[in-house]
C-alpha cells in the first residue's frame, strides 16, 4: 500500500506541467467559465472539443489514463444527455413512436451537454489533478489567497494544515491496513453481518487508529518545533516562483479563446440553442 | 502441533496497477512441527508476506497453503478457522490495543472464537502468565502500561486463542537488551510448555541463532536457504549475499581466518567461539 | 574562556505519574560535552535517556540544575523566542519514528522547511538543501515522495532537515531504533561522517552496544543518574555492571573478556570483531614466536 497515489498527479515533461501552479489555476477557473457559459452554438462547442482535445495531446497525458478519469462520470453524461434527448422539445421533429417526440434540438442539446461535460473534466484535470503536485496546488492556493492574510484569514495555517494532511493520508492508509490485519488475525470480521455489526466490527480499528493519529499529531509538533517552525512570521521559501513569459502567454491564449467563443456565439453561424 | 505446508506459492501485490510487484514466487516449504523456526530476509525479502499467507490473511495468487495437509482455501468461508489456529503475532503489536482494559484486550481473540465466558477467563489469565504479565496489570488500561507491556499484552491476545501455530513479526523490535531477552524467553518456554510450532520473523541474525532451531532465508520473494540453523549460519558468504547481518561471532570467525588463523568458520555461538579459540591457546602455549 | 559546548549542571527533572506523584527520570546529573565529540547516551528504556535529549533541546525545563550551551543559560524563563530559536537551531534533534518527522510530500521541501523556518534567504536554502541532500547521499531522491522511501532512506532525509539549519551539534534519539540492519547502517555511517568530516558533535541516545562502540565517548544513565563514563573501551570492561543495569556488551567483547578471565593475556581494545580479531592474532602470533 506504499504506491497508493496522492492526487493523480502524472509525472511528464509538458508545456502545462512547466506552468506556475498560480497561473494553472487561474487557466483552471477560467476555462471552466468558458465551458459553462459561453458555449452557445456549434461553432463555439467544436471549439471546445478542439481545446479540450488539444489540452489532452499539450499535457503528455497518455489518452487512456485521460479516458480512464472520465469513466466514473460516463453515467451522469449519458443521463444528462437522454434527459436532453427525450426531454427537449422543437421544430424538427425527428422520430415519433406513441409518446416517444425526438426532435433535433434534443440531439443537438445532448450532443452539447456530453462536450460541456467532458471539457470540464479535461480541463480541470488537465491543469490540475495531472499536471500539478497536490502541494504545488496547496502553494498556489496559499499564494492567490493571501491578500486576505490582511483581514487576518490565517490563509498560512490552513495551507500548512493541507499539505500535513497530504502527507500523512498515506502513513495513515498504511496503518489501517495494518491494524485490520492485526485484528483479523484475532478473528476480526470486517465483511459479513448486518450493517450495524459491520460498523461494531470497525471499533477495534478505529480506536487505535485515532490513538496512533494522535501521537502521530503529538510527535510532529515536537519535530517541526525543532526545526524553529513558528507559523508565518519570517518565513522564506525555498523556490520564489515567478511567473515567466510562456505564463502570461498561456493567459492571453486563454483570454482570447473566451473572447473568441463570445464572438462566434455573436455570429451566430450554424445551430445556436 | 501442527504444520503448515507451502506448495508453488506465489504472490503479488498491487495486483493490476503501474506498481505491480511479485512478493513472493514459487515457495515450496514445510514448517517443521514443534520446533521454533526463524524466518529472515532484510525488508522487501518477502518474509511479511510470507507469514501473512500462512493464516490466510492474504491469498496465494498461485499454488497451495497447507495445514496438516489440508488446502486452508479449500472452503474460503471457513478462513476465519484458519486464524485461530495459526495465531499471528504482527510487528509492533502494541499498536493493535483497543480495549479499556488488558483484560477485554486479550479476550478479544477467544471472544471471536465463541468460548464461554468461564472458558475466556481461563484463557486470559493463562495467557498472562505466559507472557509475564502481572494479573493485577489485566485491569489497567493499555495506556497506563510501558511499552514493554503493551507488547506482551498484545502477544498474550493471541497465544489466548491457544493456536496450534505461533507466528510472530519481529517481537522484540524495539526492545533494550533486557527486555529483548525476557521476551524470547517467554517465547522458548511457551514452546516448551505446550509443545506448540513457532515461527520467529527477524532480521536479527544473533536472535535467530540464539533462539531458532531451524531457519528460512528469504531473499528478492525467493527462498534462498532452508536447514537446521548450524546448516544456515555455516554459510555465511550467502547470508552476506542476502544484504543480511551475520553474527558478530561468525564475523571474528573469518576475520581470523582472514589473519591466517585456522577455525572453524561454522562457530555462530559465543560458547564454541569460546572453547575453539581456548583450543588454539593450548596448543601454542 | 574556556567553557564546554554543553555543560548540565544538576539537574533534576519530573513527570507526574499515576495519582500526580511525581516521578523523578532525572536526578541531579551533571555532565559536559566539548565540541566535536563523539558521544553515545545508553541506558535501558525508563533511564531517563531521551528525558535527558529533550532537556537539550528545550522541548523540556527541568525542575532543578541549569543547562549551559556555548555558555548561554537555555534553562533561563525569560528567553525571547528568538533566542529560543537560536539555540534551537544549533542544536538539532533527529527522532526514533522517521514518519513523525518528515513534514512535506517532497524530499527537498522537506530539507527546505527548516531553514525556511529560520527567515533564510532562498537562494542559500537551496545551496544548503543541495548540500545536505549529497552529504547524507539522497541527492537522487530529491524529488521522491517521503512515504515511498525506505525507513533508513526517511531517517537519512531528517537528518539532511536538521543539517540545513547549519547546527552546531545533533542529538539522536534512538534514530536507529525503527530500521533492519541496512537502514541502520546506512544511518549509522551518515551519523560519523557528520562527526569527523564535518566537526558536528554528536549525541546519540541508543541501547544498540555495536553502535555505542562507534563513539568516541559513552555515557551510561541508571535510574535517572550517570553510572558510566569513558571511552567505549574502557565502559564495555565493566561487563558485569552493565548487565545489572539492563545492558549487555557486543558479543565478541564479551568473548574476548572470557577469554581474559581465562589467564589469556589480551592486551588492547576489544569493541568490534576486527579489534578483537587482531587482538587474538598477535596474542597468537606472540606465543608461536615464543615458542
Amino acid at each position: 500500500m506504499k504506491n497508493i497515489a496522492l492526487g493523480q498527479y502524472y509525472p511528464a515533461k509538458s508545456p502545462i506541467h512547466r506552468l506556475d501552479p498560480r497561473i494553472k489555476v487561474i487557466l483552471a477557473i477560467l476555462y471552466i467559465i468558458c465551458a459553462t457559459f459561453l458555449g452557445k452554438n456549434i461553432v463555439s462547442f467544436g471549439l471546445l472539443l478542439v481545446s479540450a482535445l488539444a489540452l489532452i495531446v499539450m499535457g503528455r497525458i497518455p489518452l487512456r489514463t485521460v479516458l480512464r478519469g472520465i469513466v466514473p462520470v460516463l453515467f451522469v453524461m449519458a443521463f444528462a444527455a437522454l434527459f436532453q434527448v427525450f426531454g427537449r422539445s422543437g421544430e424538427m421533429l425527428i422520430f415519433e413512436w406513441r409518446f416517444i417526440h425526438i426532435y433535433g434540438e434534443g440531439l443537438f442539446a445532448a450532443l452539447f451537454m456530453i462536450i460541456r461535460i467532458f471539457a470540464l473534466i479535461v480541463g480541470t484535470s488537465m491543469f490540475l489533478t495531472y499536471t500539478t503536485t497536490p502541494i504545488e496546488l496547496t502553494d498556489a492556493i496559499e499564494d492567490l489567497l493571501s491578500p486576505l492574510k490582511k483581514l487576518k484569514v490565517p490563509v498560512h495555517d490552513f495551507a500548512m494544515m493541507m499539505t500535513l494532511a497530504l502527507r500523512f493520508i498515506p502513513t495513515l492508509v498504511e496503518e489501517t491496513e495494518k491494524i485490520m490485519t492485526a485484528q483479523k488475525a484475532r478473528g476480526a470480521d470486517f465483511s459479513s453481518g448486518s450493517l450495524v455489526k459491520r460498523a461494531k466490527a470497525l471499533i477495534p480499528v478505529l480506536i487505535p487508529l485515532i490513538v496512533s493519529a494522535i501521537r502521530h499529531a503529538v510527535e510532529l509538533a515536537v519535530a517541526m518545533e525543532c526545526r524553529c517552525y513558528h507559523g508565518d512570521g519570517k518565513r522564506t521559501r525555498m523556490t520564489v516562483r515567478r511567473c515567466r513569459v510562456w505564463d502570461f502567454v498561456a493567459l492571453v491564449i486563454m483570454i482570447a479563446f473566451g473572447a473568441a467563443l463570445v464572438y462566434f456565439n455573436i455570429l451566430g453561424i450554424g445551430y445556436s440553442l | 502441533m501442527a504444520e503448515i505446508s507451502l506448495r508453488e506459492v506465489s504472490f503479488r501485490h498491487g495486483k493490476g496497477t503501474p506498481y505491480e510487484i511479485c512478493a513472493l514466487d514459487k515457495i515450496t516449504l514445510d514448517i517443521a512441527p514443534g520446533v521454533i523456526t526463524g524466518i529472515i530476509g532484510h525488508t522487501g525479502s518477502g518474509k511479511s508476506t510470507l507469514v501473512e499467507l500462512f493464516n490466510g490473511i492474504l491469498k496465494p495468487a498461485e499454488g497451495r497453503v497447507l495445514i496438516d495437509g489440508e488446502d486452508i482455501w479449500a472452503k474460503p468461508k471457513e478462513i476465519r478457522k484458519v486464524r485461530f489456529r495459526v495465531g499471528l503475532v504482527m510487528q509492533y503489536p502494541e499498536s493493535q490495543l483497543f480495549e479499556e482494559t488488558i483484560r477485554q484486550d486479550i479476550a478479544f481473540g477467544p471472544k471471536n472464537m465463541g468460548l464461554s465466558d468461564k472458558e475466556i477467563e481461563r484463557r486470559v489469565v493463562e495467557a498472562a502468565r505466559f507472557v509475564g504479565l502481572d494479573e493485577e496489570l489485566l485491569e489497567k488500561s493499555p495506556f497506563d502500561l510501558s511499552g514493554g507491556q503493551k507488547r506482551r499484552a498484545a502477544i498474550a491476545g493471541i497465544i489466548a486463542m491457544r493456536p496450534d501455530v505461533l507466528v510472530l513479526d519481529e517481537p522484540a523490535a524495539g526492545l533494550d537488551p533486557v527486555g529483548r531477552e525476557s521476551i524470547f524467553a517467554n517465547i522458548v518456554e511457551y514452546k516448551e510448555k505446550t509443545g506448540s510450532t513457532v515461527v520467529i520473523v527477524s532480521h536479527s541474525m544473533e536472535d535467530m541463532a540464539r533462539y531458532c532451531d531451524r531457519v528460512v532465508v528469504m531473499s528478492g520473494g525467493k527462498m534462498i536457504m532452508n536447514g537446521s540453523r548450524d546448516e544456515v549460519f555455516s554459510q555465511s558468504a550467502s547470508l552476506e549475499g542476502a544484504g543480511l547481518d551475520i553474527p558478530q561471532i561468525t564475523k571474528l570467525m573469518t576475520l581470523l581466518r582472514d589473519r591466517g588463523i585456522d577455525v572453524d568458520q561454522s562457530i555462530y555461538t559465543s560458547e564454541k567461539a569460546y572453547e575453539e579459540i581456548m583450543k588454539l591457546f593450548a596448543k601454542k602455549g | 574562556m574556556d567553557l564546554p559546548f554543553i555543560k548540565v549542571e544538576n539537574v533534576s527533572y519530573s513527570y507526574r505519574g499515576e495519582g500526580d506523584a511525581a516521578i523523578r527520570v532525572i536526578k541531579e546529573l551533571s555532565l559536559e560535552i566539548d565540541e566535536g565529540e563523539f558521544v553515545a547516551v545508553l541506558g535501558h528504556n525508563g533511564s531517563g535517556k531521551s528525558t535527558l535529549a529533550k532537556l537539550l533541546n528545550m522541548i523540556l525545563t527541568p525542575a532543578s540544575g541549569k543547562i549551559f550551551i556555548e555558555g548561554k543559560d537555555i534553562t533561563d524563563e525569560n528567553m525571547s523566542e528568538e533566542e529560543i530559536f537560536a539555540l534551537r537551531k544549533n542544536v538539532g534533534m533527529v527522532f526514533q519514528n522517521p514518519d513523525n518527522q518528515l513534514v512535506a510530500t517532497i524530499v527537498e521541501d522537506d530539507v527546505a522547511f527548516g531553514p525556511e523556518n529560520l527567515g533564510v534567504p532562498s537562494q542559500e536554502i537551496r545551496r544548503r538543501v543541495d548540500e545536505a541532500l549529497s552529504k547524507v547521499g539522497m541527492t537522487e531522491y530529491a524529488h521522491h515522495e517521503p512515504h515511498r522511501l525506505s525507513g533508513g532512506q526517511k531517517q537519512r532525509v531528517a537528518i539532511a532537515g536538521i543539517m540545513a539549519m547549519l547546527p552546531k551539534c545533533i542529538i539522536f534519539d534512538e534514530s536507529t531504533a525503527m530500521l533492519d540492519p541496512i537502514g541502520r547502517r546506512e544511518v549509522m555511517s551518515a551519523i560519523k561522517k557528520l562527526n569527523s568530516e564535518m566537526g558536528i558533535t554528536v549525541i546519540m541516545i541508543t541501547h544498540y552496544m555495536d553502535e555505542a562502540a562507534m563513539a568516541n565517548r559513552v555515557v551510561v544513565l541508571d535510574d535517572g543518574r550517570i553510572a558510566l563514563d569513558g571511552t567505549p573501551s574502557e565502559v564495555f570492561e565493566k561487563e558485569e555492571l552493565l548487565r545489572s543495569m539492563g545492558l549487555d556488551v557486543p558479543q565478541c567483547t564479551a568473548l574476548v573478556h572470557r577469554l581474559r578471565r581465562a589467564g589469556i593475556a589480551l592486551e588492547g581494545e576489544c569493541t568490534d570483531p576486527e579489534k578483537c580479531a587482531d587482538l587474538i592474532a598477535t596474542a597468537l602470533g606472540k606465543e608461536l614466536g615464543n615458542g
